[in-house]
């Protein structure tokens, strides 16, 4: 019964905190009006470049290098097709990635549930001795 | 003697008293029941804050807190750097995850009255840590140096002023001054980086004792029954929990962090007007709100003076809701309960006014 | 042949990929974080200075020009052309300065000497001065490092 109230969490937080961001977006103005330049990529659909892995450099910020004093402003967003499809990738492997080692550690939380509630006791000679998740009780 | 981790970790035990200390998490016992979900709510906090220190470092190795060099060290920060536009935009969201997850925290301890006694210094601790939280999210806006961050913060340095008596006094503390100058800019950087967190720290231990002292709370019902609420230990099976728990925020705000990241407007120049849409962070939206319904003037003081004083009042009480809140499973806890019910629905109405 | 029962357990087995996966997850967390922190400043490849500034030098001067954020010598030679070298001692990094009146550079941090060709010649500087490749193009001098990006 737990289990369904924390997919339940989950799946309403996934709803609520893109809108509690696009609600951010929106109300943020973009840039005090006469300063914005032509350069300026405001877009809604302005989305950051750059892989996680790899060192790419990063945001393009439409800002002409040695200016004094910037007049426009400096906004996260793509430069070309690569990076765009580099940051679908690295969502697809975050969230894989998070898949996985969230079924293992379920497979764990199991164990030590189980191995709770049968008491088991760590006998000095078994092969689990070196176990780090062996449960403390009564050891 | 065979080297390997057992005889290592042996080494450590036999010269710190860590014995204790990990007898006690092995020993240390998660009370299960239809609330338990909102223990998570505590961990959650730390692991924002781990995530804050991190970013929060490597964006001070090169931030500048001088009124000339804070704005363009931010963009050479967001342009330069290898991933530097991501930490920013981590730390910013980590910031808004953090206090929404404090507040949700609060909000669970609030409607599961686990502020009665025993907990009452633990409920008073945990609301410091509150305020310090949202006065770390206020000194980190004013970093970026420019319009709406200044604007901002002229309005919110001087909130204060309405105070009687120490008003004046506490906004030229805040201020370096009686304008915000670069001197308020590098006054906030300290603030931020060194003070708060030292002052952050000193409450999160007597924060965290005492919840290790008293114990996890149950339900009321079940402390007046009596009855014994089944538990797991905390090691490893709620620790276990907690971390798939914390896998899923570091995962969205990771995935918010790299979707909408933040922008950031040219330096401030402190003699331009005010700019358009001029508002404080999300969490001081309700405050925002309730000091602009208030009329100029009102009788004999300001609009502004009974706003400060209504809101301080409100803070105290939530502040001392355990003795306010004394005898909670009679009527007057309901009537509390309710209370708090509305005060939930006070600063969303109000957040949500301010933003139209 | 097959083994009924084995010490390496499905359970070991399933540890060490939940291990291994986890690992990977932190060392990706941890090499932007180390790539971030690691300063991002080179020393640049060539750096373009406006021949004006420098075509007036009277043979055997040295001026100082930017190189990156260290000190660059340039001097003139007796037939028009320009030497460079990175104006950094040897030694332990202090700026050299040049002594017209000895014809010879001078490190101050611990008396270093090094003639008017770079050459460590007194002192605790181990090798001479880094040189660089100065040519003029056009209206533009160019110092370059030496060879193709091969630091000396």
């Amino acid at each position: 019964m737990r289990g369904i109230r924390i997919w339940c969490f989950l799946a309403l937080a996934s709803l609520v905190v893109p809108a509690l961001a696009a609600a951010r977006q929106a109300s943020t103005p973009d840039a005090p009006g006469p300063q914005a330049k032509a350069e300026v990529k405001a877009d809604a659909a302005a989305k950051p470049p750059a892989v996680a892995q790899e060192a790419k450099t990063a945001a393009k910020p439409a800002a002409k290098k040695g200016e004094e004093k910037r007049a426009e402003l400096i906004v996260p967003a793509y430069s070309d097709i690569r990076q765009r499809s580099a940051v679908i990738v690295f969502y697809v492997w975050l969230w894989f990635s998070i898949a996985v080692l969230i079924y293992f550690l379920r497979q764990w939380v199991k164990e030590a549930d189980r191995v709770y509630k049968a008491k088991y006791y760590e006998p000095e000679e078994s092969p689990r001795k070196g176990n780090p998740m062996a449960a403390g009780v009564g050891e | 003697m065979k080297i390997d981790v057992k005889t290592f970790v042996a080494w450590f035990k036999d010269r710190l008293a860590l014995t204790p200390i990990l007898k006690y998490m092995t020993k240390k016992e998660v009370p299960q029941h239809e609330h338990s979900f909102w223990y998570y709510t505590g961990s959650s906090i730390l692991l924002f804050l781990f995530i804050q220190i991190i970013t929060g470092i490597m964006l001070a190795f090169y931030y500048r807190p001088t009124l000339e060099g804070a704005n363009a060290s931010i963009a050479r920060i967001m342009t330069e750097l290898p991933l530097g536009w991501l930490v920013r935009s981590i730390h910013s969201w980590s910031a808004t995850f953090m206090i929404a997850i404090v507040m949700v925290h609060m909000l669970a301890i609030m409607f599961t009255k686990s502020y009665r006694k025993p907990r009452e210094v633990t409920w008073m601790t945990g609301m410091m840590l509150l305020v310090v939280s949202m006065v770390f999210g206020f000194t980190g806006y004013l970093l970026p140096w420019d319009d709406l961050s200044l604007s901002a913060t002229k309005v919110g340095t001087n909130i204060p002023m309405a105070i009687p008596v120490v008003g004046k006094w506490v906004t030229q503390f805040l201020r370096g001054g009686d304008d915000v100058t670069g001197d308020t800019l590098t006054r906030f950087f300290l603030f931020h980086v060194c003070i708060l967190p030292l002052v952050i720290f000193a409450i999160l231990i007597v924060h965290i004792l005492l919840v290790q002292k008293e114990g996890m709370s149950v339900p009321l019902k079940d402390e007046i029954a009596k009855k014994k609420v089944p538990a797991l230990p905390f090691w490893p099976n709620f620790v276990l929990r907690e971390v798939i728990i914390w896998l899923v925020l570091l995962g969205t705000v990771l995935t918010v962090s790299l979707a909408f990241a933040p922008s950031l407007g040219p330096s401030a120049d402190l003699m331009a007007p005010a700019p358009e849409g001029v508002k404080p962070e999300w969490y001081f939206l309700f405050l925002f709100q309730t000091l602009k319904i208030f009329p100029a003037n009102m009788g004999p003081v300001t609009g502004e003076f009974v706003a400060v004083v209504l809101i301080m009042i409100g803070i105290m009480a939530v502040f001392f809701l355990p003795f306010l809140d004394n005898k909670p499973e009679t009527k007057k806890g309901k009537l509390v309960t309710y209370l708090c019910i509305l005060g939930v629905i006070y600063a969303i109405v109000f957040s949500i006014w301010s933003l139209q | 042949m097959r083994i009924n029962n084995s010490y390496f357990t499905r359970r070991k087995f399933l540890n060490s990929i939940l291990g291994g996966w986890l690992g990977a997850v932190v060392v990706s967390f941890i090499s932007p974080i180390v790539k971030f922190v690691w300063p991002p400043y080179k020393e640049p490849d060539e750096v373009k200075l406006a021949l004006a500034d420098y075509s007036s030098m009277p043979p055997g001067e040295v001026k100082n020009f930017p190189w990156g954020a260290k000190p660059g010598l340039l001097k003139k030679a007796a037939d028009g052309t320009f030497i460079a070298w990175v104006g950094v001692c040897t030694h332990l990094d202090c700026n050299v300065s040049w002594v017209p009146e000895k014809k010879q550079f001078y490190c101050a941090c611990h008396v270093g000497w090094y003639d008017e060709n770079g050459t460590n010649i007194i002192g605790p500087p181990p090798k001479p001065l880094r040189r660089l490749e100065a040519s003029v193009e056009g209206e533009d001098l160019f110092v370059r490092k030496p060879g193709a990006g091969a630091k000396a």
